[in-house]
């Protein structure tokens, strides 16, 4: 069979009439395939690729220009920097490069007295390729640098978390390591979005955090205390306004900060609170139907239940109500009145008023509350009055804020205008109202133990509580306390929380030797709403106006010596 | 022997040639451009960054207290500076009815 020969030139018409068809096929596809990769490069080049060629173009262009997002700023509500991260030069040396060592150590000497000759010599005759000299140099020290002409030194742009406002929320930032990833508090939590370039706004009010920690650090000086922690908080939606945990520690110095000042008393400790508690006690007691207000207990005997006596502060020998029972800090009438509720009711409430879990506050360093779940009557009574259950300061501000927000559970945030999915109804507004005119009792009435919690005008409530410190290996301290009150203002309608705790007090001349509540707390919590009201642009009012008597039950509460005036 | 169609696609296959060259020419140009106004804004926001930090610092509340209670002689605002005249009527209304009584 003969083949076709492209090659053969002596061909018949025929045959050459179809070579030229072939020829003109192939010439066909050839030129579409060039124009189909020509028009595929250059739709690529202008579009599709872009990353990659723009990669290109920086990486030709300055190599050392192209630079990752600036981590974002941290603000507070006002929109004032908290955390921020700007650009800093550093010092560095190849010692290949460098030809004249000594003179180069001298030079460098007289610039930065600081560095010591031995340790250059060290890293000058290094067989390292890249050594960092220091990692922050100032613009003077760069200048002298440039003025000195010094050889073969490498001044590389790095950047450099800063924390204007030194101590202030320093728990609550947090802090980034050296290769600026976040590594706790807002830091930490937030890290991909400030990697990312966005910013974080707090509901920390930068004025309000400061008044807390002046007054708090002022207590803790007078008391001899250990330490505390205080916020505030608001009552209808969470946004904390201000957390301080003391001790503190400088932001910026957070890799020279002890263990012990980088631990959040607010929100990872767990303290029994003490009395306190006694507020959920009669909240869960209302909200039960099983008792009222108008039923009375008689704490006039010590209680003993199993080997344990419980015992009254301020023993009273009659029998009393709850609001009595809350306003006298009565341990037994509390005890009392947990017997008849039981543990499974009192187990509910806790978990649904969050006393059971860990919070979902927007940091990492968050504590996880520990309580005595054995169902037995003698725990049961004694978690009515804050022992056997260990809660952070900011569990007990979260319940606070649910029992005088008509019951509706209040998430405490620490992010401006985050807004609550759920509105879950943990009690009911009656139970409520009870409870913030009993709170509003606990200052206003002159039996009461938080007597000098009160701010003139600003009609603050709560409860004080005074509570042994736990022994780590067992047992209670005798002589160690943990202070503590929480309670709200304007009781007729409450706008802020106010939770205070402060760690082992000492008695003092000037509180004749006391160091529960009523003495150490409730003094910087009259300080602190004076000081702060008017900033969170809370009006003054009358006790005696229709606002206040709308919204308030009035309890009548008998003295230690008018027990039978009932 | 040259014929028409072969000549314009030589033409039409170096205009193409020298316009790709030229659009890659410029886009690198444009791209390099786009770098250097990334790192002039991302400066610009560290310089900025530096006078909020400043703002923030000279603004520390510790340090506006100092000044405000050494240098301007304030002092804290008490409720009674700020009474609802309302309720300052209120009360002058409760005074002069007991006085009355």
């Amino acid at each position: 069979m003969k083949l076709f020969n492209f090659f053969d030139l002596d061909v018949s018409k025929e045959n050459q009439s179809r070579f030229r068809k072939i020829k003109l096929l192939i010439s066909s596809l050839l030129l579409i395939m060039s124009f189909t990769i020509i028009g595929y490069r250059t739709i690529s080049l202008a579009n599709i690729n872009k990353e990659k060629v723009s990669n290109i173009a920086y990486k030709t262009k300055d190599n050392k220009s192209f630079q990752k997002n600036l981590r974002g700023n941290i603000y507070d509500r006002n929109n004032k920097i908290l955390a921020t991260t700007i650009s800093t030069l550093s010092l560095n040396i190849n010692p290949q490069e460098i030809l004249n060592k000594y003179q180069t150590i001298t030079k460098l000497t007289k610039i930065f007295p600081y560095l010591k000759e031995e340790d250059l010599f060290k890293k000058f005759n290094s067989n390292k390729k890249h050594i960092n000299l220091l990692r922050e140099i100032s613009p003077i020290e760069y200048v002298s640098l440039l003025n000195a002409g010094i050889e073969g030194l490498k001044i590389e742009t790095a950047t450099k978390r800063i924390y204007p406002n030194n101590t202030l929320a320093s728990h609550i930032l947090g802090a980034t390591d050296i290769d600026g990833k976040g590594i706790a508090g807002v830091e930490k939590k937030f890290d991909s979005q400030l990697q990312g370039g966005k910013d974080v706004t707090l509901s920390i009010h930068g004025g309000i955090q400061h008044i807390t920690r002046a007054l708090l650090l002022d207590q803790i000086k007078k008391f001899e205390a250990e330490g505390g922690a205080g916020i505030i908080m608001n009552a209808k939606n969470g946004e904390i306004f201000s957390v301080v945990s003391l001790p503190d520690y400088n932001a910026n110095n957070y890799n020279l900060t002890l263990n012990e000042n980088l631990f959040n008393k607010a929100t990872k400790g767990i303290y029994e609170l003490g009395s306190t508690l006694k507020l959920i006690t009669a909240a869960i007691a209302f909200e039960s139907n099983l008792i009222n207000e108008n039923d009375v207990f008689d704490v006039s005997k010590p209680l003993k239940v199993s080997s344990r006596i419980i015992n009254d502060f301020h023993p009273l020998d009659y029998a009393i109500n709850i609001p009595e029972v809350i306003v006298h800090s009565s341990n037994i009438g509390s005890a009392k009145i947990a017997e008849k509720f039981g543990s499974s009711t009192q187990l509910k409430y806790l978990r649904s008023l969050g006393l059971l879990n860990m919070l979902s506050l927007e940091i990492p360093e968050l504590g996880k509350p520990q309580v005595i779940r054995d169902k037995k009557v003698l725990s049961t009574m004694t978690i009515s009055y804050g022992h056997g259950i260990s809660i952070t300061p900011m569990h007990l501000a979260s319940a606070t804020a649910t029992i005088v927000n008509s019951g509706v559970k209040v998430n405490p945030t620490l992010i401006r205008g985050k807004v609550e999915k759920k509105n879950e109804v943990i009690i009911s507004k009656e139970t409520s109202i009870k409870m913030k005119s009993i709170m509003r009792l606990v200052v206003s009435n002159k039996n009461g133990t938080a007597k000098k919690a009160e701010a003139s005008g600003y009609l603050v409530g709560g409860k004080t509580g005074t509570a042994e410190k736990i022994n780590p290996s067992g047992g209670y301290y005798k002589k160690k306390n943990i202070v503590a009150f929480t309670g709200a203002f304007p009781m007729n309608d409450p706008q802020f929380i106010i939770t205070i705790m402060i760690d082992n007090p000492k008695g003092q001349k000037f509180s004749f030797g006391y160091r529960t509540a009523g003495w150490v707390v409730a003094p910087i919590v009259k300080q602190l709403v004076t000081r702060v009201a008017p900033i969170l642009r809370v009006k003054p009012q009358l006790e005696s106006s229709p606002k206040f008597s709308n919204n308030l039950l009035n309890f009548k509460i008998r003295g230690k010596k008018d027990g039978a005036t009932l | 022997m040259i014929r028409y169609p072969s000549s314009f696609i030589f033409f039409v296959i170096l205009f193409v040639g020298i316009s790709l060259y030229q659009i890659k020419h410029f886009i690198t140009k444009k791209e390099i451009e786009l770098a250097q106004i990334q790192n002039n804004i991302k400066s610009a926001k560290s310089d900025i960054n530096i006078l909020k930090a400043e703002l923030s610092y000279l603004k520390r509340p510790d340090r506006i207290e100092k000044i405000a209670l050494n240098r301007l002689g304030l002092r804290e605002i008490l409720p009674t500076d700020i009474w609802d005249l309302k309720d300052l009527v209120d009360i002058t209304v409760t005074l002069n009815n007991g006085e009355k009584k």
